[in-house]
């Protein structure tokens, strides 16, 4: 793919814009952001590939828990973008140039990977951003500002309009700006331009919080064909809830923090991820939770997944002194499908899920789910 | 911490509840069944047919019959257009 001339396709329902794009394409004259049609007719063997959230996930879950086997406590950004503090790990690896040696090795070859090191998040950021591949950059503390100074403006969080209106004024620089005084940018560009300007001067000193590794339970289920309508996607996303509460793993504990994904039948994937206010382990606070998100999948789904991130600890709660009706009779149903599959073995209890149970198609109505709890 | 659950198993297939089976049918003239799995067909109690997907790669063109056999049992079988077989379902 990377001699090829790729470049990510626009999102549905976005902007037809691309994505970044290979050297290969760069060569042919295609540029990231350019428009779908421009780019198509400047180079009409570019190959479009499709925006695939649950993949870059996964594969940056991947990257970090390689950093933290290599000890590093880790803080991601966003998909391509982690910081970290090298202090602990300093004395063991013999220093920070060979500490970010190890980091970069941990990474792996084939995500190209730079490293940065300064004082500063934002300075180690930029420094990072203009390293070659493979290549490690020191910035010392007394030269960070000289370091920042001859940096572009493209390295700043900012609206473009923004850009423009700093090109505008004659500002091209990170020097330049922070050269300005404070108020001033205040007063022209508002709150973010103060930022900017903060950041222009090397920003704040923020300590890395190394994130808490997540749980990873997950329960996926496949379609034999793909399914669009909503009310199919709830019934087997209610199939793949009970799955991942029956989880033993979970050991009693309520969930925190859950990722819906699902395989789109184009190719491409799709991603949410919630993150719930008060943790819970009830069925129906979960549905009401997560089941609106169903909606948003652009495209039909072939495959369905549901990912725990994050367990809260365990926390007692007040049991009834009179159960609800049919609870009694729900536990004996349940005790015995238990006893059912420890004579039959796995996969031998299954529930009927109706999916469609309008289509004139007898076959399409109703799916066979195995259900293991 | 919980185990790495990323582990085959963890995403299992659903399978298709009702789905049709291959069924020996001799027909009439008129495309109606007169055996069906070597048994007389008493009387043809119904007939529908259900054209879908025909704008996907895969287009369905069914021509149903629901039918008494001469011993009693009821039967729903189908025509297949598409294959020009013959299968026997619950509709």
């Amino acid at each position: 793919m990377k001699l090829e001339p790729a470049a990510l396709a626009p999102a549905p329902g976005t902007e037809p814009l691309l994505g970044p794009v290979t050297a290969a394409a760069e060569a042919a004259g295609v540029r990231a952001g350019m428009r779908l049609g421009e780019a198509l007719a400047t180079c009409p063997e570019l190959v479009l590939v499709q925006p695939d959230p649950t993949a870059v996930e996964r594969e940056w879950e991947g990257v970090l828990r390689r950093l933290e086997d290599a000890g590093l406590a880790v803080e991601s950004v966003e998909p391509g973008v982690v910081v970290f503090e090298t202090k602990g790990v300093e004395r063991l690896y013999g220093g920070v140039a060979a500490a970010l040696q190890r980091a970069l090795a941990a990474v792996g070859p084939a995500w190209d990977p730079r490293a940065g090191a300064a004082g500063r998040r934002f300075s180690a950021l930029a420094a990072a951003s203009v390293a070659r591949p493979g290549q490690i950059l020191i910035v010392e503390g007394k030269d960070e500002r000289s370091f920042l100074a001859p940096l572009p403006l493209s390295l700043l969080p900012l609206p473009d309009d923004r850009y423009a209106e700093l090109e505008g004024l004659g500002v091209r620089k990170l020097g330049e700006l922070a050269a300005l005084p404070g108020g001033a940018v205040a007063e022209r560009l508002g709150p973010e331009g103060r930022r900017a300007w903060r950041l222009a001067r090397g920003g704040e000193r923020r300590r890395v919080r190394g994130r808490t590794p997540p749980a990873e339970l997950v329960e996926a289920l496949s379609f034999p064909e793909a399914v669009g309508n909503e009310l199919t996607l709830r019934r087997a996303f209610g199939a793949l809830l009970d799955r991942l509460l029956a989880r033993p793993e979970r050991g009693g504990r309520p969930f925190r923090k859950v990722a819906v994904a699902a395989k789109l039948v184009g190719g491409g994937s799709w991603r949410r991820t919630v993150t719930l206010r008060e943790a819970t382990a009830e069925r129906a606070r979960l549905r009401a939770a997560l089941g609106p998100k169903l909606a948003e999948i652009p495209a039909p789904v072939v495959e369905l997944r549901l990912e725990v991130l994050q367990l809260a600890e365990h926390t007692g709660t007040q049991l009834a002194l009179v159960e609800p009706a049919g609870v009694e009779l729900g536990n004996r149903l349940r005790e015995g499908l238990r006893q059912v599959k420890a004579s039959t073995g796995s996969g031998s209890v299954c529930a009927v899920v109706e999916v469609a149970p309008w289509s004139r198609i007898p076959e399409a109505r109703a799916l066979v789910v195995p259900r293991d709890d | 911490m919980v185990a790495h659950s990323r582990s085959a198993g963890s995403g299992r297939a659903a399978g298709r509840l009702n789905a049709p089976r291959p069924a020996l049918v001799e027909a009439r003239f008129d495309g109606t069944p007169r055996l069906v799995n070597r048994q007389a067909v008493g009387v043809v109690r119904e007939e529908w047919r259900v054209v879908d997907r025909w704008w996907t790669e895969e287009p369905i063109d069914r021509r149903y019959f629901e039918v008494v056999l001469e011993s009693g049992v009821n039967v729903c079988v189908y025509r297949d257009a598409q294959a020009g077989c013959w299968y026997s379902q619950r509709a």
